[in-house]
């Protein structure tokens, strides 16, 4: 039991680091699709940018959280 | 051949952190109490994650259409990628400690007895266990990036390659591959996972790349990018 809680917890860590930040990516996707679905390729670039610039939020987050 | 190349080298890259941190479990429980068991729980192990490959491999392939595998599957890898390149950027900012090996490995060691004469079963659990938990994120990789673009051949052999050159390298040596950059390591895989998601995620909600496969080129230098700039703003003197 204890084996199958850990791969459990295994599994969902792969994706999951912090909820907040896998919300926003997930939010980010699903207006990327939207933003897809009425104006085609040009959207592209704003998921991009979107994707990247929570890099650096998040990042800057963390390091304000763990001074 | 490019597309093929791309997928070998990321599955080859990713799996070789993973099997990294996988011989060093095997590692102190084989030196510390005797090899038969920790070997036998391993093989156990690399027999159940091949099981997963082929069962969910197939599985996802033959019943998900094309434009929902590519579209769940580059949005996993999107958000493994992040964790991977979140990690290895505050780590390489100083922000978070350095992964090590050999404090990995002693770890693992004073968790442990004296060697034992009879049937081991710490011994076998404890490599069972370590192997399967972290085989399961080269599981994923090697379904991730072999799936959605039908280059299964490529992340397996990726996989796999990365796998017995890892176990050679301990066999070798016999101690934990601390030497291995597995923060590198970890960075250049986490923008290949992250740029590999991004595309397959976006063709997936219908959107056409300028350029095909090319394009994840240019997306791995936006996240690369991204990352340095992220690094730059809160770097700190470096962690032990």
């Amino acid at each position: 039991m204890n084996f199958l809680r850990a791969a459990g917890r295994e599994v969902l860590g792969l994706f999951v680091n912090d909820w907040v930040q896998s919300g926003v990516i997930i939010v980010i996707l699903a207006a990327g699709w939207f933003a897809v679905s009425k104006l085609g390729a040009p959207a592209l670039v704003l998921l991009v940018l979107l994707l990247a610039g929570q890099v650096v939020w998040f990042a800057r987050a963390e390091a304000k959280r763990s001074v | 051949m490019g597309q093929q190349l791309f997928i070998f080298g990321a599955a080859f890259l990713g799996s070789a952190v993973e099997s990294t941190e996988a011989l060093t479990i095997v590692l102190a429980v084989g030196l510390t109490r005797g090899w038969r068991e920790p070997l036998l729980g391993t093989v156990l192990a690399i027999v159940l994650l091949a099981a997963l490959v082929l069962a969910f491999g197939q599985l996802i392939v033959t019943t998900i259409p094309e434009w929902a595998l590519k579209l769940l599957v580059g949005a996993l890898l999107l958000l493994f990628g992040l964790r991977w390149l979140h990690k290895a950027v505050l780590r390489s900012a100083g922000v978070v400690a350095m992964h090590d090996e050999d404090r990995a490995y002693q770890e693992t060691v004073n968790q442990l007895g004296v060697a034992v004469t009879r049937r081991d079963w710490v011994g076998f659990i404890l490599a069972l266990k370590g192997v399967f938990l972290e085989g399961l994120e080269v599981v994923f990789i090697v379904i991730a990036v072999g799936g959605p673009g039908h280059a299964w051949t490529a992340a397996i052999a990726g996989g796999v390659a990365a796998s017995v050159v890892v176990a050679a390298a301990g066999v070798a040596v016999r101690r934990p591959l601390a030497r291995v950059p597995e923060n590198t390591l970890k960075y250049a895989v986490g923008i290949l996972l992250t740029s590999l998601g991004t595309f397959w995620a976006a063709e997936g909600m219908g959107a056409s790349w300028p350029g095909d496969f090319l394009s994840i080129f240019a997306l791995a230098a936006v996240f690369l990018l991204s990352s340095r700039l992220a690094v730059t703003l809160i770097r700190r003197p470096s962690l032990a």
